[in-house]
């Protein structure tokens, strides 16, 4: 068959255009939509019907099970401004998500610069403190409770060793939220790290070189080379880790449960509690939807700040 | 003349400060390198403890007798087995699919040209911006009106479509030489034989690093297999892990089996890190460096 074409090609080449380029091109165009059948259909049904759906839901009051939804208009809105509850849940999602983030990017930011001092060993040190990222958020997250165990664990231990109180970690009101934020930055501080390097390694040399001829110190080189060079970076960075951190579920539901007395309840965990613990499917989809609206506020800002103050060379 | 000098003396008073600042280093990195890593050797050392011996305050570091029984116990203490064969079974499907979906799909948008191209893939990208929890309650109904909950469809198929994925290979792809390709279509090579014999070929790198993160990430996975399964032959290693700690009265007293069955579960993860390393931090900087 290709080979037939080809002669066809030869033969008729130099011509006019032919029928069969025309019939090559209407074949690619065909080509280019069958390669995308797939992924459109994939995103069809598993995104783009959910999304539209989710926004049905949340205008009606369901439980899964009954036959009929309910149409309830703006109610479930009106009842998420109302609520107490929810607020208190934005609280914990802003307290959970600037302290996770702020800890695991300005811990992950130092120890990059300290290993691209370029030091002997410094493969072991990034593996090592990579690590706990590859691991299952809950299969580490039981290992800290373990840790946080009031009476043994190893976390009083090291508290009552230094001479100070022991806490009750997550069993406390006032810990359990600052304990899952440590936690979660053990974990994520390494990915923040290995890309801080990756940024680094990308700056030229010469820049320093420079830096450091016009008398400029360790701590001016850093802030004034180093940092603006890596603002896009960083800046790509916040935003991944901030839309991380506002989904982060698995590390709640293990240690806390949005315990205790709710003092660790993020939206995503009251969208599950609501939705596929107490089946107020209409409620838990429209707390979805404004989960949705807060992560496209958050992308565009930070595109818009971005493109504001971002250095690019 | 004077720059060459410069840089010799600021090099010479440089090694001394330099001499230090490495000390430091070393000591700050072998500090936090120690305390990340304690959770996982407090793990072992846990798991190879007796249930009398983890209560004791204050802690051992070492077990007087170390009770290496605590692996297989754990191990079999619940269907541990099933739920690993679940997890690379899932895992290993869902890699495959998405492979296959993201690879077709980065083709066309990189070679082929058609009317709405562009409008396309901005309407794929948009994905990138959802959550994908919004989505799950709808998934759940749709999943329930099929007849697939609890089962490897309702793990494996809402994932079949990566659109980090498409970019990435996109990305990829884009970089090969056009001529490359041209040269390939006049002797009549086909599109799916050109992304199945030539573009595929020369992007390992990007399908490695897609690979490795994939996996480990569905591996890792835990909120959706918790909604849409529940019988235990369909529980993932992370749900039958929670359900272990939970039900089976595992917290509380058992916690060496804990550690142990944890240990388990984690070790696939370190032995496939030592091997592809270099692949997750080419990852994280090609993701960093593009992003």
């Amino acid at each position: 068959m290709t080979h037939l074409r080809r002669l066809r090609i030869v033969t008729r080449a130099g011509g006019v255009p032919s029928r069969w380029r025309l019939s090559a091109n209407t074949k690619d165009i065909l080509t280019g939509y069958l390669f995308l059948v797939p992924a459109l259909t994939f995103l069809s049904v598993w995104w783009f019907w959910p999304m539209a759906y989710s926004l049905y839901l949340s205008f009606t009051e369901w439980d899964f099970l009954r036959p009929e939804k309910q149409w309830v208009g703006l109610e479930n809105y009106t009842r998420i401004l109302m609520d107490a509850e929810f607020r208190r849940v934005l609280g914990n999602t802003l307290y959970f998500s600037v302290g996770s983030v702020a800890l695991s990017l300005t811990g992950g930011l130092l120890l990059a610069v300290l290993l691209n001092t370029k030091l002997r060993g410094s493969a072991i040190y990034r593996a090592l403190i990579f690590s706990p990222w590859i691991t299952p958020t809950v299969a580490a997250a039981i290992v800290w409770i373990w840790i946080y165990e009031p009476r043994v664990g190893v976390a009083n231990y090291l508290l009552s060793s230094i001479g100070m109180r022991k806490l009750e970690w997550l069993g406390s009101r006032q810990w359990a939220m600052p304990s899952i934020i440590l936690f979660t930055a053990w974990k994520g501080m390494g990915y923040s790290m290995v890309f801080f390097l990756a940024g680094l390694q990308s700056v030229p040399k010469e820049l320093y070189e420079a830096a450091e001829m016009d008398g400029a110190g360790l701590w001016t080189r850093f802030w004034r080379v180093t940092l603006p060079l890596l603002s896009p970076m960083t800046f790509f960075l916040v935003v991944v880790s901030l839309i991380d951190a506002l989904n982060a579920f698995d590390q709640i539901r293990v240690l806390t449960q949005g315990g205790p007395s709710g003092a660790t309840r993020t939206i995503v965990y009251y969208l599950y509690q609501n939705g596929f613990e107490d089946f107020n499917v209409g409620y838990g989809s429209a707390v979805a939807i404004v989960l949705l609206l807060i992560t496209l506020a958050l992308t565009l800002l930070q595109f818009r700040m971005a493109r504001r103050w971002v250095h690019y060379d | 003349m004077i720059r060459g000098i410069s840089l010799v003396r600021t090099a010479n008073t440089g090694t001394r400060s330099q001499h230090g600042l490495h000390a430091l280093a070393h000591v700050v990195l072998l500090l936090v390198s120690v305390a990340v890593a304690w959770p996982f050797i407090w793990m072992i050392t846990s798991a190879l403890k007796t249930r009398d011996e983890v209560f004791r305050f204050p802690p051992s570091l070492w077990p007087a007798v170390p009770q290496w029984g605590n692996f297989p116990e754990a191990w079999f203490a619940a269907p541990f087995t099933r739920y690993f064969f679940n997890s690379v079974y899932t895992a290993s499907a869902i890699l495959v699919l998405q492979i296959a979906v993201a690879a077709l799909a980065a083709y066309s948008f990189s070679f082929i040209r058609f009317p709405g191209r562009n409008f396309l893939f901005i309407v794929v990208l948009s994905t990138l911006m959802i959550p994908v929890v919004v989505t799950f309650i709808p998934s759940y109904v749709i999943l329930a009106r099929l007849g697939w909950l609890d089962s490897y469809k309702a793990l494996i198929i809402p994932s079949g479509a990566n659109v980090f994925g498409i970019f990435l290979f996109r990305q990829g792809f884009r970089q090969l030489p056009r001529e490359l390709l041209d040269a390939a279509r006049i002797d009549g090579a086909g599109h799916l034989r050109l992304l199945l014999r030539i573009v595929l070929p020369l992007n390992k790198p990007y399908i490695i690093t897609f690979s490795v993160f994939t996996f480990v990430g569905y591996y890792n996975a835990y909120f959706w297999p918790l909604l849409v399964t529940n019988s235990p032959e369909m529980r993932l290693l992370t749900v039958g892990l929670t359900s272990f700690f939970i039900e089976a009265g595992a917290y509380g007293i058992e916690w060496p089996l804990m550690m142990a069955a944890n240990s388990l579960a984690i070790a696939p993860l370190f032995v496939l890190f030592v091997f592809a390393q270099r692949w997750y931090v080419q990852g994280v900087a090609s993701i960093g460096l593009k992003g």
